[in-house]
């Protein structure tokens, strides 16, 4: 594996919320077509990690962030850089399913296209329904397309959020701890669909879950601090990783 | 702080621990009576059996642990490695009441050749070392005693291979001391192959490095 093609990496990268340093000279690299999962107990940096890799950390009043994120080999911090085009490159499902209360199911997944104009009609029609399909929730909604995207179970507005990302055809999705408020069975669906989305797309998960990260990930980090102690492929990690910490924390021997 | 899952993990160690004990028993009865022409298979038998079912308990713990509380690094070396040394403490009680119930069948082997009979007596004091060395190193995770294990290993097999060579050239003597012999060198050159399984599960539970010693 370790010969895959990169297609994202941070390179020294440190991040602030105020005079607060929470990302401590993070280097990583991400290869296409894996799931990354990142481990660590709360307030280790995970989620504001992820949020450097499209840009969303600087959107916080007071974050900043110094050091480089390649995508593709191109500094997505550079000047010329568009954050919105970033974002579309680089999508993201959050913790809780948040569908677009007013809107229905369709218009969830469409909402991202008719913001950027860039599909209309039998067009659209075929983006929503190929995204609710590589989401896996097509065979389930296809008759109720109409309907609110809040009216369908927790499980099936996650994965309609991830439709939603997939719509703008991103090439990465980022995923902060996206089962955290489902029950085993959806929890089950994501992950299955996280798998299969890495065929197309580059995954990278934030996850509380070690069996999780050991059932989904090609390769985990594990962080803590602010650092990152640990990152290697998935089964190193979890059968004999090489940082006494890592040990610690995933066995549950922590504090 | 204690995990929930430790109580559930000492218990099986305990286990593990006591099957080796029982282990080191029936081999050294075994051994011991087969040396000295005694009648040990039913003391052997019992012990024997004691251990399938211990190596059934091991299992279930093993299998309820892993159900439970899905362990991962160390945890999950240890409990992997436990079921596999349970097969093994299986394997030696198996061998032991082999070897003596060869005793029971042929009886005393006064005629039988005596060089062989040494170095049988010989073998059977290596391989009773390696056990005991390797409980040793299971209990205290200490991987320098894997050193002794492998050395000795490499004694039996050439103690083996000499009493083979030997039990074919004095053939003539009788039927019966050839296959009980032959039987013998084997079963105790198979004890020394799972104490030194045995020592390699002791360096992957402490390292995570999957050696092969043999």
């Amino acid at each position: 594996m370790s010969n895959l093609e990169e297609k994202m990496s941070s390179v020294n990268l440190n991040a602030w919320f105020g005079q607060k340093q929470v990302l401590k000279d993070i280097s990583m690299s991400i290869k296409a077509h894996t799931v990354t999962a990142i481990i660590g107990p709360s307030g280790c940096g995970k989620s504001t990690f992820i949020r450097t890799l499209n840009r969303m950390h600087e959107l916080v009043p007071g974050a900043r962030m110094s050091g480089q994120i390649l995508l593709d080999g191109t500094d997505i911090y550079g000047n010329e850089v568009d954050p919105v085009r970033v974002r579309r490159r680089v999508g993201m499902v959050f913790q809780k399913p948040n569908p677009f209360p007013t809107m229905s199911i369709y218009d969830n997944v469409a909402a991202g296209l008719r913001l950027t104009g860039t599909k209309k009609g039998k067009n659209l029609d075929k983006v929503v329904r190929t995204s609710l399909e590589q989401a896996t929730l097509w065979d389930e909604v296809k008759d109720d397309l109409k309907k609110p995207g809040t009216s369908i179970s927790g499980g099936q507005q996650q994965r309609l959020c991830i439709a939603r990302a997939i719509a703008l055809q991103p090439e990465v999705i980022l995923m902060d701890e996206p089962c955290s408020a489902l029950d085993p069975i959806a929890t089950a669906k994501i992950e299955e669909l996280v798998v299969q989305l890495k065929e197309n797309y580059t995954v990278v998960i934030v996850t509380h879950n070690m069996q999780q990260a050991g059932r989904v990930s090609d390769y985990t980090a594990f962080m803590y601090l602010g650092q990152l102690i640990e990152f290697g492929d998935t089964t190193t990690v979890f059968e004999n990783p090489k940082s006494e910490l890592t040990e610690k924390y995933i066995t549950g021997k922590f504090g | 702080m204690q995990r929930l899952m430790d109580k559930g993990l000492e218990q099986l160690t305990a286990t593990v621990f006591k099957m080796g004990e029982v282990a080191e028993k029936a081999l050294t009865i075994a051994i011991g009576g087969f040396v000295k022409g005694k009648d040990t298979s039913e003391d052997v038998h019992e012990l024997s059996e004691v251990l399938v079912a211990m190596t059934v308990e091991v299992e279930e713990k093993s299998f309820s642990l892993i159900a439970k509380y899905q362990p991962v690094a160390s945890d999950l070396r240890i409990i992997n490695s436990y079921m596999k040394i349970a097969y093994d403490f299986e394997r030696y009680g198996r061998y032991a009441w082999d070897i003596s119930y060869l005793g029971k069948r042929f009886g005393k082997l006064d005629s039988c050749d005596k060089w062989v009979h040494e170095n049988i007596g010989v073998m059977g004091e290596k391989v009773l070392q390696m056990v005991k060395i390797s409980n040793t190193a299971l209990k205290s995770f200490d991987t320098e005693l894997v050193k002794i294990v492998t050395e000795t290993e490499t004694e039996v097999d050439e103690l083996y291979s000499q009493c083979l060579n030997k039990i074919v050239e004095r053939a003539e003597i009788t039927n019966e001391c050839t296959v009980t012999n032959v039987l013998v060198v084997r079963y105790l050159e198979r004890i020394a192959d799972h104490a030194t399984y045995l020592t390699e599960a002791v360096v992957y539970i402490a390292t995570g490095k999957k050696a092969s010693l043999r």
